[in-house]
């Protein structure tokens, strides 16, 4: 899962800190977001998306290919 | 903040200890004293880098604890649990081939159990949880 946390928040002019006080977390969970490091919560994600009033699925995007195996493997061919 | 206070107050008795310890002269200078006292220091020095931090979240208006936080601690927690699991059966399959005394062998257990949280801690932080 990638997310546009980076680009949203250098277009709202707001630092990682303030972001992390605006949704009630601390700025390393922002810093590991914006990292790939960490998949949030629904909650966080809903509270981020919601801060920038953009669907969730516009903030945080499902690379659909890379979670899923394929269907012959999953089925154990 | 309870938990910080709590965690400097423990942080503080074991330094006391260690220090009583080596005033009594009980710490004779061989290397497996000198190693186990280096573990207890590191050890206290990550209990209060933990609280530090904490500390330092509240100056700037952060919550000391939220939801990454608290799932590195569980993840850690686990993943310390289940390599202890095997570091205690390497302990018993030592302890008729060494000649160290049982309490030295539940001692070193217990602070092997406290480094392998610190190391697991350190690599969820590394490699982040993705939970995928």
């Amino acid at each position: 899962m990638n997310n546009r946390i980076k680009e949203l928040r250098a277009r709202h002019d707001l630092s990682q800190l303030e972001l992390a006080r605006l949704v009630g977390v601390r700025r390393e969970t922002i810093v590991f977001l914006e990292k790939g490091k960490y998949n949030p919560s629904l909650r966080l994600a809903h509270d981020i998306a919601k801060y920038f009033g953009q669907p969730i699925e516009e903030v945080f995007l499902f690379d659909d290919e890379a979670g899923k195996k394929p269907s012959g493997e999953a089925a154990g061919q | 903040m309870k938990r910080t206070i709590v965690g400097f107050v423990v942080s503080a008795l074991v330094l006391a200890s260690l220090a009583l310890w080596a005033l009594k002269g009980r710490i004779s200078g061989n290397t497996q004293e000198i190693l186990m006292a280096g573990i207890v220091l590191v050890l206290v020095g990550f209990a209060v880098f933990l609280g530090v931090s904490r500390v330092r979240s509240r100056l700037r208006r952060e919550p000391a604890e939220d939801e990454l936080s608290r799932n590195v601690m569980t993840r850690a927690s686990s993943f310390s649990y289940y390599i202890s699991i095997y570091l205690w059966l390497f302990i018993m399959y030592i302890s008729d081939k060494t000649s160290l005394k049982a309490h030295s062998l539940v001692g070193a257990g217990i602070l092997g159990m406290a480094v392998v949280f610190l190391l697991c801690w350190l690599g969820v932080k590394a490699f982040g949880m993705k939970n995928e």
